[in-house]
């Protein structure tokens, strides 16, 4: 397992699984999402993109998904040209990435094993195989007395972690998660980024969108700051 | 494509069928309908065509020939003039003489059986005929016998008896393609020893025109029907597809395909299809039963095709006209959904 470094000081020997250089986003309305953004995050990092609304948070997630093409500069995710990538290739791309959303995006007629399994079907899996992961994962977010439960009677945390759960299946090397405490309360806040920082530990990096200030100050990672589509800060939580 | 995802897919279509039953119900009830009226316009143009081709056996175009007994009996004034004066080379000639009525043997064409039999051949060489029956002067006086009424046979008899068979023999012609009519009967009657034609034209060109219409009708219902059924069945697959947004979007954001997220709303499209050929075929199968023993019995008609003759390419057109609407209806659908609007998984 690679060791995790949260000093942007040692990016420079680590290998990138996220680069950005140069890279521009305009829409067709006009609206300016990023002007020459240049980062780069490392294997293995936790990073925290902090940054008021119409920072340019989400269009930085979109690029690294593949969902928007950039204008102008070079993105490299795991290993992918996206700036080169056919269409085709994305579901490639997406497969080596775990997403973790805000509203969860759990299917309300699945139970929570079939939530998870879900994700391993999609890639081809089947049988026994899915069956041993999907447990593994549903143990690793302590949800493995839950997997016959139904979206609907579980707490907002649990849901989330059943989300979390369907990110990890398919054991990603980056997990992209979009403000997943925004629904939950603050101890289960805490709970699902201590989870995720055990994941990280575990060598996955992790890319979590965040508005809470809380959590950046507390968990201590890797933070960036978006304003106005350009990146202000990327430091260590405290010092943001 | 793995085995087991194919499994899997498969499994999610018929489930799709089952979640939105109620939308898979209302399109099989649509689909039926379309079915059972293309059904029901093929079984129409299947009778009819029943129906025309009987009429068609009965149109029979007699050609009476240039015998002996159109010499006598027949109006051949208009080649008089040519018949004297081929009557006059040959009296020169041979001394040919007249026989007890006046007649000259060059006063007529058909001499014998042979001769009007190779006129028979000729006719029946020609493209569009189906059959030649020769039916001689003697047979000719007979059927008119026949078709007297009681106590009339004696005024042929009178005329049999004191001046000989007034019938001329004729070719009893059937043809292949009734649409072609007028042109054979040119071509009949540009052979040598032809007199005249006797046809029921009117009646051939009314049965051309009713076989016309039928096909023409049955193309425009049946296509208005396919489209029909592809609207439907599209929109089934639309709503279907709108209710499965969150799962579509879970599946681009795990790294699904295109092909992947289609397959399961083709499967279902493909199966609703599928149970709407079945039902169609059942109702279908009842209603002509109730239909045909109503014209049996009040109309008396006994030509009427029997449903077991068409079940199976009734039961292949409808499944195909499901599974084509079914399968394009869901690609085109989803394939416009996944470009534009299901690109997008993450600002659900």
């Amino acid at each position: 397992m690679e060791e995790i470094s949260i000093n942007p000081a040692d990016n420079a020997v680590q290998k990138p699984i996220i680069e950005f250089r140069g890279v521009s986003k305009t829409y067709k309305t006009g609206t300016h999402a990023l002007e020459d953004v240049n980062i780069k995050i490392n294997k293995g990092e936790f990073v925290f993109v902090v940054g008021s609304s119409g920072a340019g948070k989400s269009t930085f997630m979109k690029l690294i998904m593949r969902e928007e093409k950039a204008n102008t500069g070079k993105i490299a995710v795991n290993g992918f040209d996206l700036t080169k990538m056919p269409r085709r290739q994305v579901p490639m791309l997406r497969r080596t990435m775990g997403i973790v959303f805000q509203d969860f995006r759990l299917i309300p007629t699945m139970n929570v094993f079939e939530n998870v399994a879900f994700a391993m079907h999609v890639v081809g899996d089947s049988g026994r195989h899915v069956r041993v992961e999907v447990s593994k994962a549903l143990s690793k977010v302590g949800l493995g007395d839950k997997a016959r439960s139904m979206p609907s009677q579980l707490s907002g945390g649990e849901q989330q972690r059943v989300g979390l759960a369907r990110a990890l299946v398919n054991a990603p090397d980056l997990i992209i998660a979009d403000e997943p405490t925004g629904n939950v309360d603050p101890n289960m806040s805490y709970e699902i980024v201590s989870l995720l920082t055990e994941i990280n530990k575990r060598g996955t990096t992790i890319l979590m969108v965040t508005h809470d200030h809380n959590l950046v100050r507390d968990f201590q990672h890797r933070v960036i700051m978006l304003d106005k589509g350009k990146i202000v800060a990327d430091n260590v939580g405290g010092d943001i | 494509m793995k085995l087991s995802s194919i499994k899997y897919l498969t499994g999610e279509g018929f489930k799709n069928v089952w979640v939105n039953r109620l939308m898979s119900v209302a399109s099989v009830g649509v689909l039926v309908a379309c079915m059972v009226i293309i059904g029901l316009a093929i079984l129409i143009s299947e009778n009819a065509n029943v129906a025309i081709g009987n009429l068609e056996k009965q149109n029979v175009v007699m050609v009476y020939m240039k015998d002996y007994n159109w010499a006598l009996y027949g109006d051949s004034q208009a080649d008089d003039e040519d018949v004297s004066a081929s009557k006059e080379e040959t009296s020169d000639s041979d001394e040919a003489k007249p026989d007890k009525n006046g007649i000259y043997e060059s006063d007529y064409i058909i001499h014998n059986d042979e001769e009007a039999q190779e006129l028979c051949d000729k006719i029946a060489k020609l493209p569009n005929v189906e059959s030649v029956e020769y039916i001689s002067s003697e047979e000719g006086l007979e059927t008119v016998k026949e078709s007297m009424l009681e106590g009339q046979e004696e005024y042929f008899t009178f005329l049999d008896d004191e001046y000989g068979n007034p019938m001329s023999a004729a070719a009893k012609v059937k043809m292949k393609d009734m649409e072609l009519f007028g042109e054979t009967i040119k071509q009949i009657e540009k052979l040598d020893g032809v007199d005249v034609i006797q046809s029921q034209s009117d009646l051939a060109d009314t049965i051309a025109a009713i076989k016309k219409g039928i096909t023409v009708a049955g193309v425009w219902i049946i296509a208005i029907l396919i489209i029909i059924s592809l609207v439907i069945v599209s929109n089934t697959i639309r709503v279907t597809m709108y209710n499965r947004k969150l799962e579509i979007s879970i599946m681009k954001a795990v790294g699904a395909t295109d092909t992947f997220i289609r397959v399961p709303f083709i499967i279902e499209g493909v199966l609703i299809g599928i149970i709407s050929a079945a039902i169609a075929e059942v109702l279908l199968y009842f209603c002509y039963r109730v239909a045909t023993e109503t014209i049996v019995t009040t109309l008396g008609m006994s030509d009427i095709v029997k449903y077991s003759e068409m079940a199976l390419p009734l039961f292949g057109i409808f499944v195909c006209i499901g599974v084509l609407a079914g399968a394009i209806g869901s690609f085109i659908i989803i394939g416009k959904y996944l470009k534009h609007e299901g690109s997008e998984f993450s600002a659900l």
